[in-house]
């Protein structure tokens, strides 16, 4: 594909790197030369120096046959008008950086109205990764479809867990009050399998469910996974990342408290979210933080700049007893020294807005030559594809009960979704028009969601 | 410097020429005229090194940096020519290897100067590979080898910026493989489009490819001691007049062209002032030479080929324009030092330096002016960035200096001054002939040997531009690692 990056910066540099070594036609834009020089001599893309709003510049930068335009420039607003200049010059699809959380309330307006097709957050990605680590601590992932309502996890299990040893299909007869997941994937070793009936779960299998999110919360809790209970969190600091993941918190009625040594970052944030408690004062100070009461909280969360300060608050919380302790940090190679002190680490964000706009681009590849796929994430490395589709009416999948399909051996339909309700297909269901349908596919091969019925195809 | 990366690439090169000596190899054994044998000695030799060599590491593996890209290219050419030029020496066609080795440079650096003094008698096969390295040439090996050899690709922007002529070098797509055949496919449908029509003239067949090879690369070698003026046919010698000035232009231009930009793509300073430049010679000289044809279009059809030959640094001739007065010598000779475009086959100054040299030179009076004035040099509407700028101001400084000292060495012959300055300024912008004693008629074998390595010297750096040639001469290009 013919992408076209806008901002020679960090992410724009080794996210250029990636693409090229993935194959695609990669052509850059920055107003700084001296940048541009350092990308064209270690990397084969295309460059242009100039202002990536300007439609002369994007024209000779090819954005009218460009596939994909990433704008990921310093400025949101650059950004956005960079991806609606692209898209009205006849780029396919554009994907901006939006940090500030202004724009982001308004954000399917802006996404609509400026032609923006996917927005990428570090900050909020990495707030939601934290959230992820409070309520489901054993997860690896968390993949999201049918607008939110569905959520793919997945966990490892344990040598004692009460699921290995069952095969998939009498483990509903042991266990008639387990809550009703589906089992999607299956990583043993090396291995992905997608799961028949007769799978038998074994400790240190890799284990992928999906189904909605009361449902999941529940099915861990009675597998004896703990969902944590996290009641009450304390924030270090009150940048973006503190106001997305607080925001997220409070909506599930976790009670946060947040310290910061700035005024005027202070009294914004608390405007912004009044029902979050804003301390003004030095995260790092000790009397302080046990004189608010630190040991009472279930969670501490340091999210200062700086990596010390926030290694050193966490180890003096876990002294202090607080129950979850997640410390920020800005390079990969801490989280293991972390993990062997107890804390938990999440990294921060060049990394990981790298990663992310890479999925959308393979995303967008993969759903460029089937169009009929409304949503794809790769799991286990890629080995194994879960797909969004929406039954349509000429699918000769519709009508006949599950059970009398004759599906790929290696393929699975894990969700149906229809009318917002979340179902865990039985043999008898059928599938209809409008339906949501997930499917699992080992070795791809699925563009269409007649593609998963086997030989007649 | 990566030695064991640099060893790599350029035993490739020596593989990739094997394979273009195998088309010249297909035209002797045609021919039949015993010189056979020694295309297939060459490349046996060109083997027997190139296969170890290019075994010694992979190239699409490394990182090719700067300084190996001006490495690389430096010493494939140095590399490319020494083994080229032995077809000559198997043959007998030289007596001498510095002979052979001043007629492959002047083949793969597209210049066209000869020292053979009677070419009508070679065989076929010679005739070939000498006209078939300067279409080769042209364009540039490395980019042949970015072309053919994929898994390169990815890496050699360095080697194609070394190589290309011009004093900046941009991509026409994303992906250096990419650019490396788009540019030889555009080449390839020229010169196939020069073919056609010179068949049409009625040229015979063996003569339109190495004319039309020639023609291609802008380098001159002809399968006739006369060069084009031996046909007598004024609409091959009209074909090739057009053809040298389209080959002279950059390439850019037609990609441009060939993505629908219509006649948009000609908008740019240099083409203007290249096709100007052309135009206003090939009047004052049609008018200057007037007396001696009597006729004012047989008078332009003379003008019009020389000038376009000497401007493209092509350097075939229709006439002895050696006879021709004093005004048309000293014009044709400043042209020489100009030559075509960037991005283009043909050698010279350029005339995009040229363009920037005299913006600069006002620039510099009106800054004197009134200092305080803020001014932006632009080329296109672009501003012209202020290592360009140096770039093409040190070029200028380093061809000039090569010029005068190449003249003074030539001068130990004892021949006269034109002669020797004509002929360094002709190797140096790879033209071919000069004047005086080496003009159209003339020879490069009046020279003594040390006069034609300081010559093929010449070619070599004025086809590379210098700097990947005098980077060999740098220590730090040498050292190990970093």
């Amino acid at each position: 594909m013919r992408v076209l990056i806008i901002g020679d910066g960090k992410v724009g540099h080794s996210l250029a790197g990636q693409l090229i070594l993935e194959g695609h036609e990669v052509t850059i834009v920055d107003r700084s030369e001296a940048a541009l020089q350092r990308s064209m001599d270690t990397l084969d893309a295309m460059a242009v120096k100039g202002n990536g709003v300007n439609a002369d510049t994007l024209r000779e930068a090819g954005a009218p046959d460009a596939d994909i335009v990433i704008a990921v420039t310093v400025s949101d607003e650059i950004n956005m008008l960079a991806c609606l200049t692209a898209k009205r010059l006849g780029a396919k699809y554009a994907i901006a950086r939006i940090r500030d959380p202004e724009y982001h309330k308004s954000l399917p307006f802006l996404m609509k109205e400026l032609l923006i097709d996917y927005v990428i957050n570090p900050e909020r990605i990495l707030a939601q990764e934290i959230s992820r680590i409070l309520r489901y601590p054993f997860t690896g992932s968390i993949e999201t479809f049918a607008r939110g309502r569905v959520e793919l996890m997945d966990f490892r299990l344990g040598p004692g867990d009460a699921l290995a040893g069952h095969s998939l299909r009498d483990l509903y007869a042991h266990k008639p009050s387990l809550p009703r997941v589906l089992f999607c994937a299956v990583q043993r070793g090396e291995e992905a399998l997608i799961p028949k009936g007769d799978l038998v779960l074994q400790a240190d299998d890799h284990v992928y469910v999906a189904s909605d999110v009361p449902t999941i919360t529940a099915f861990f809790k009675a597998i004896g996974k703990n969902t944590s209970g996290v009641r009450s969190v304390m924030l270090m600091g009150a940048g973006r990342i503190a106001y997305y993941l607080a925001e997220m918190l409070l909506k599930m009625h976790i009670q946060v408290t947040v310290v910061e040594l700035d005024e005027e970052v202070a009294q914004e944030f608390s405007e912004a979210l009044p029902q979050a408690r804003v301390i003004l004062g030095d995260g790092t100070d000790q009397e302080l933080l046990s004189g608010e009461g630190l040991d009472t909280y279930d969670a501490f969360v340091t999210l200062s700049g700086l990596d010390e300060e926030n290694i050193m608050a966490g180890l003096y919380a876990q002294r202090l007893g607080v129950r979850k302790v997640v410390v920020k940090t800005s390079r990969d190679n801490y989280q293991e020294l972390l993990g062997s002190l107890g804390l938990d680490s999440a990294v921060s964000v060049k990394q990981s807005t790298g990663d992310t706009i890479l999925r959308a681009v393979r995303t967008r590849s993969a759903a460029d030559a089937a169009a009929a796929v409304e949503r794809l994430y790769h799991i286990i490395d890629g080995e194994i594809e879960a797909l969004e589709f929406i039954a349509r009416q000429e699918d000769r999948v519709l009508g006949a009960p599950l059970m009398e399909l004759a599906l790929r051996p290696d393929a699975l339909i894990a969700v149906i979704v229809r009318d917002g309700q979340v179902y865990i297909p039985t043999g008898r269901d059928t599938l209809r028009e409008g339906d949501r349908v997930i499917v699992m596919v080992k070795g791809g091969g699925v563009e269409r969601l007649d593609d998963i019925l086997g030989g007649q195809a | 410097m990566n030695r064991r990366l640099i060893l790599g690439i350029l035993g490739r090169l020596l593989l990739l020429e094997a394979g273009l000596m195998l088309l010249s190899l297909a035209v002797s054994m045609y021919y039949g005229e015993g010189d056979a044998p020694s295309f297939l000695y060459s490349i046996g030799i060109l083997l027997a090194v190139g296969l170890p060599l290019s075994a010694l590491s992979r190239p699409e593996k490394n990182a090719v940096r700067a300084r190996e890209g001006l490495a690389a290219v430096g010493l494939a050419w140095i590399l490319l020519s020494a083994f080229g030029a032995l077809p000559f020496m198997f043959s007998g066609a030289t007596v001498y290897y510095w002979d052979a080795l001043f007629e492959t440079v002047s083949g793969f650096t597209t210049t066209g100067a000869s020292i053979l003094p009677a070419v009508e008698h070679l065989p076929h096969g010679i005739l070939f590979w000498r006209s078939f390295t300067h279409w080769v040439g042209g364009m540039g090996v490395l980019v042949l080898t970015l072309a053919v050899m994929p898994k390169f690709g990815g890496k050699g922007s360095q080697l194609a910026r070394a190589e290309s002529p011009g004093p900046t070098f941009s991509k026409m797509v994303p992906r250096m493989t990419d650019t490396a055949r788009l540019m030889y496919a555009i080449y390839a449908a020229m010169t196939l489009v020069l073919i056609l029509l010179l068949l049409l003239s009625g040229m015979p067949l063996f003569d339109t490819l190495i004319h039309a090879m020639g023609t291609a690369g802008t380098g001159g070698f002809s399968s006739r001691n006369l060069s084009v003026g031996a046909y007598g046919n004024a609409w091959a010698e009209m074909i090739i007049m057009v053809f040298m000035f389209l080959f002279g232009a950059n390439f850019t231009l037609y990609f441009r062209l060939l993505k629908g930009e219509g006649l948009k793509s000609f908008k740019s300073e240099e083409f203007r002032a290249y096709l100007l430049l052309a135009l206003g010679s090939v009047l004052v000289i049609a008018l200057n030479i007037l007396p001696r044809f009597g006729n004012f279009f047989t008078a332009l059809r003379y003008s019009g080929f020389q000038v376009s030959s000497i401007m493209s640094t092509t350097g075939y001739a229709t006439t002895d324009f050696a006879l021709w007065p004093q005004f048309s010598h000293i014009l044709l000779l400043l042209l020489m030092l100009v030559g075509a475009s960037a991005g283009s086959t043909a050698g010279g100054i350029k005339v995009v330096r040229m363009v920037i040299l005299g913006k600069a030179a006002v620039h510099e009076v009106g800054h004197e002016v009134s200092p305080r004035r803020v001014r932006m040099l632009k080329l296109d509407g672009k501003p012209v960035g202020a290592d360009v700028l140096r770039g093409v101001l040190v070029f200028f400084f380093i061809y000039v200096s090569f010029l005068f000292v190449g003249t003074l060495v030539a001068s130990t012959d004892g021949h006269d001054f034109l002669t020797c300055f004509s002929a360094t300024a002709s190797c140096l912008s790879n033209i071919g002939p000069g004047l005086s004693l080496v003009g159209p008629v003339g020879n490069f074998g009046i020279f003594s040997p040390h006069v034609k390595y300081l010559l093929t010297f010449m070619m070599l750096a004025g086809r590379l531009e210098f700097i990947p040639l005098l980077a060999l001469f740098h220590p730090s290009v040498w050292r190990n690692g970093h």
